[in-house]
């Protein structure tokens, strides 16, 4: 069996996290650990702790007014150097074509996140080489 | 991309091709297509000589297909024995391949052995002239001729995207300042953790870099990367 797969979600909404959570059980081809947090500095303080993550998948928009131009780089700055996918309902914000210059990976939109394009993301970004 | 004229008609889904930067964002679009027309897959192939040994897992370009699925068939099966995969070489009309089609058999039935109802394949060609495929793969019945004819016009415009913006080789095209940037780091021998570290990206997205510059420089290692670009002047 290969190793787990640590991602990290970044979320305001827990509801978000239960949601994840059943379709991170539909991906049969990963053992995947989802691990959560409400805040981007608990994301932070995650990062520091040294616990493993792999991956991590943040909510464009974070309470009060934070979006992936502010947290991505924080991230980045905090060492991060593995894969950051960014989730949205709204991906045809312009600003959104600028996802690669604030150190993100990959886009997403909410709609389109199935075991299908868990298993695309992970091949891709974690498993192939 | 500013190089397509309006003659070049892409209707309504060129907004989201105008937008796809990467591989993932080309993903979405292949996928939704392919759920859009009744479909659950999409693959993209990779079209070589007829007569070389072929195998379906090392002729995917992008694809959604079932983890280990090609894998398991290559196993099993000989993908350039596939009556669809031939028809390839015969035609490039788009073809439609069934499950339960009696004139097949089963050695040549790709849709079978992949355990399937439904496949239609778009054949597409790079701008170079390069040969590929679009696979559309599913359980459904039937498709209709409008919504045939639909799913092929897409798949050469989205085909013809994805080319020009991941598969086609960039040798002379010139450097974006972010890889410019990567380069200088590499010519101070930093490695990809490093460089990811310094420049606040994921160390995916320098070795992707990484790959465009030795494509763009038409070099084979980050040696002779290196030593191009100071020939060049691209780095002092």
């Amino acid at each position: 069996m290969t190793e787990p797969i640590h991602i990290l979600l970044v979320d305001d909404d827990p509801a978000e996290n239960l949601i994840m959570r059943g379709l991170m059980k539909r991906v049969s081809s990963a053992e995947i650990r989802l691990h959560y947090c409400e805040t981007i500095d608990a994301a932070l303080d995650f990062i520091k702790s040294g616990k493993p993550v792999s991956m991590v998948l943040m909510d464009n928009r974070l309470q009060p007014q934070a979006d992936f131009r502010e947290t991505v780089p924080a991230m980045r700055q905090q060492g991060f150097i593995g894969p950051i996918g960014v989730i949205s309902s709204s991906l045809a914000d312009p600003y959104f074509q600028k996802f690669e210059e604030y150190g993100a990976d990959f886009r997403i939109d909410k709609a389109e996140l199935d075991p299908t394009a868990i298993e695309f993301i992970l091949g891709e970004y974690l498993t192939r080489k | 991309m500013a190089t397509l004229l309006k003659n070049h008609r892409r209707y309504h889904f060129d907004d989201d091709l105008e937008k796809a930067l990467n591989r993932v964002d080309f993903f979405r679009i292949f996928h939704t297509m392919s759920l859009r027309f009744g479909f659950d897959h999409f693959a993209i192939l990779q079209l070589g000589n007829e007569g070389d040994a072929c195998m379906l897992s090392n002729r995917l370009a992008l694809h959604d297909l079932p983890s280990g699925l090609a894998e398991e068939y290559d196993k099993r099966h000989r993908f350039g024995d596939s009556a669809a995969y031939k028809s390839l070489h015969t035609s490039i009309i788009p073809s439609i391949w069934k499950a339960d089609d009696p004139q097949l058999g089963h050695s040549s039935n790709l849709v079978d052995q992949l355990g399937f109802e439904m496949l239609i394949c778009v054949p597409v060609t790079g701008l170079n002239g390069a040969r590929y495929a679009v696979l559309f793969l599913g359980d459904c019945e039937e498709i209709d001729q409008q919504a045939h004819f639909e799913l092929c016009y897409e798949a050469v415009c989205a085909f013809d995207y994805f080319y020009r913006l991941v598969l086609s080789n960039k040798a002379g095209l010139g450097l974006t300042p972010r890889e410019r940037e990567i380069l200088r780091w590499i010519s101070h021998g930093k490695t990809a953790s490093e460089i990811a570290l310094i420049v606040s990206v994921s160390e995916h997205t320098v070795n992707s870099h990484t790959a465009t510059i030795l494509k763009k420089l038409d070099v084979v290692n980050r040696t002779q990367m290196v030593a191009k670009a100071i020939r060049e002047q691209i780095i002092q």
